[in-house]
């Protein structure tokens, strides 16, 4: 597995298990009566904290690591897709 | 009469600026009129993504929810909308890519050229019919809080005409540009007074904790989860609503007109990542709101609750301050029903009316989509007109039924195997279970967990089996000459990162 794959992988199972904690309050949070932080359940409280963390990970991944998309490989991109559409278009006119 | 003057003083300002946007030329072609000619910079594509998302719900909606449910309501919009940072990165990335270079303009181009006409045109009367409850929870919205904020000089019924006659206007005149001016300046100003009627709802009791106290002495269970013997706010109630929002974000057609728009990647990604956080702090802070109105202006019921916001504001701030707040709210909803009518008029001229008729020439696009957004705007308002669901079960609804797309979406950019058998059996099995489970048992079985299936809401069960009937619907069939030819495109090795 290359360098960069295994860091895909390590951000997935980090986005995947803090987006179960902000859909459900599954671990931290219980039916019945509750102690307060900061006048909020605690449950609604911790909520809060882990989608502040979710998004500074996101943050982390779309700006300071070399596996999202940048401006500087727009241009490549770009000249590749509409070479492959123009020869798309080539094929299907000399059929 | 004061909030009356600035309401409209913002609906005048709102229309000048899609004039400008007019005049400068903006909408003279379908790529102008219909992407902004591709041209947005990312501070205006951060708000104007997020007012096309926020709206009457999020503002009224919200604390009407949070008065009326307690702090579970957290679970409905905000924390639960931070996973869209990467999931929008990941399912439209390639809707950023290949829509620049293949210069598409609606939500359906991606679904046209990976499945064929017969998926586009599903998509986007599926996308229509799952937008129209959130368009008419927006204007019945408008309805409501102008008539509380005028004192009954302004009908409910008046109401429903004011403000969307505005937005028609300026969503027919300015295009996506104007809509996307329009829809920054209104984001920043209803996020700014969002800050401001929090400071003042909490001050009236001495401070936020103090206020959250008295609320707990008198109605403990709003700070509970799995209250009234578990059924509200249960684990699996809480699942299915925090899902449904958020995966009906990536599918309504917002997100995919401000890929096409965006000039840069980093404006992409900027816009992507903010929305979540910034929902994570402005939409939490009306929730708190409703909550403490609790102890401000108590025993409001059902549709009643959603006057809360404008009730705790007039009852907390000057006047003038109040209809300020109240405007905030307005101009939230105001750029909701902007960005959908328009999405869904694009939606209609573009994939339906050039598909079925190609020789449609640019200038005759943008009127059929003014026309659209017209008689859209008209169809919503003739539906808000007896209200009987509030604001935000009308909101869930809408988000569960669009949401059924997310597999026919993921499949074209990322399964190779998709068919568009798949996917068009897919999307109507979930949007006929949607609305069946909503005629058979009503907004209960669609938004609350049932044992008949099998404790899960009807969003959910919907979302699951659209999901399986994808899977097996895509493996039993073969692809077609479409599916094989789009694979060079869609799968093409330059996209991969």
């Amino acid at each position: 597995m290359t360098s960069n794959k295994k860091k895909n992988l390590i951000f997935l199972i980090l986005f995947l298990v803090l987006t179960v904690f902000c859909w459900c309050p599954i671990g931290y949070g219980s039916y019945g009566k509750v102690g307060l932080i900061m006048g909020m359940p605690s449950w609604a409280f911790y909520m809060l904290v882990i989608g502040a963390v979710l998004f500074v990970i996101e943050w982390v991944y779309l700006f300071y690591t070399d596996l999202a998309l940048y401006d500087e490989d727009l241009e490549e991109i770009m000249m590749a897709l509409e070479k492959t559409t123009t020869t798309q278009v080539t094929i299907k006119e000399e059929n | 009469m004061v909030a009356v003057t600035i309401i409209t003083g913002l609906c005048l300002i709102s229309v000048y600026i899609s004039y400008v946007a007019f005049r400068k030329g903006f909408t003279k072609t379908a790529d102008d009129y219909f992407v902004a000619g591709s041209s947005l910079g990312y501070f205006v594509l951060i708000f104007s993504l997020l007012a096309s998302f926020l709206s009457a719900f999020s503002m009224f909606g919200m604390s009407s929810f949070g008065y009326r449910l307690g702090f579970g309501s957290l679970y409905v919009l905000t924390a639960n909308l931070v996973p869209l940072g990467f999931l929008w990165y990941f399912m439209h990335k390639k809707t950023f890519l290949l829509g620049r270079a293949r210069k598409w303009m609606t939500m359906g181009a991606p679904f046209g050229e990976r499945y064929g006409t017969p998926m586009r045109i599903v998509l986007v009367l599926v996308v229509l019919v799952a937008s129209i409850p959130y368009v008419v929870a927006q204007i019945q919205g408008i309805g409501v809080m102008l008539e509380a904020m005028s004192e009954g000089i302004i009908s409910f019924h008046m109401g429903l005409f004011f403000v969307p006659f505005f937005i028609a206007l300026y969503l027919m005149m300015g295009g996506m540009k104007g809509a996307a001016w329009v829809n920054a300046i209104q984001g920043v100003f209803f996020s700014i007074m969002v800050f401001v009627l929090f400071f003042f709802v909490m001050m009236k009791n001495g401070g936020f904790v103090p206020t959250m106290e008295m609320v707990m002495a008198k109605h403990p269970n709003l700070f509970q989860i799995g209250w009234a013997g578990g059924k509200v706010w249960s684990y699996p109630m809480i699942f299915g609503m925090a899902a449904a929002m958020c995966l009906g974000c990536v599918c309504f057609p917002q997100p995919f007109m401000h890929a096409y728009s965006s000039r840069s990647a980093r404006g992409l990604k900027a816009m992507f990542l903010s929305f979540g956080g910034i929902c994570l702090v402005v939409i939490t802070l009306p929730t708190l709101v409703g909550i403490a109105g609790n102890v401000i202006v108590p025993g409001l019921k059902g549709v009643a609750a959603d006057k809360i916001y404008g009730l705790v504001a007039a009852a907390t701030m000057p006047d003038w301050l109040a209809a300020f707040a109240v405007a905030g709210g307005f101009t939230a909803a105001m750029s909701t029903v902007n960005g959908l009518v328009f999405g869904n008029a694009a939606n209609l001229s573009v994939d339906i009316i050039k598909t079925l008729r190609p020789e449609t020439r640019s200038s005759e696009l943008i009127t059929i989509a003014r026309v659209f957004v017209a008689l859209i705007m008209a169809l919503c308002v003739f539906i808000a007109w007896n209200p009987n669901t509030p604001v935000a079960e009308l909101s869930i609804i809408a988000f569960g039924t669009v949401a059924v797309t997310f597999f026919a979406l993921w499949g074209a950019y990322y399964w190779k195997r998709a068919t568009a058998t798949g996917a068009i059996l897919s999307t109507l099995v979930g949007v006929a279970l949607n609305v069946t489970f909503f005629l058979v048992g009503g907004k209960a079985w669609v938004l609350f967990p049932q044992r008949a299936l099998l404790n899960m809401n009807g969003f959910l069960a919907a979302f699951i089996i659209s999901g399986i009937v994808f899977f097996v619907g895509s493996y039993l069939t073969t692809p077609g000459k479409t599916e094989e030819k789009s694979l060079s495109l869609f799968f093409h090795p330059v996209l991969t990162k």
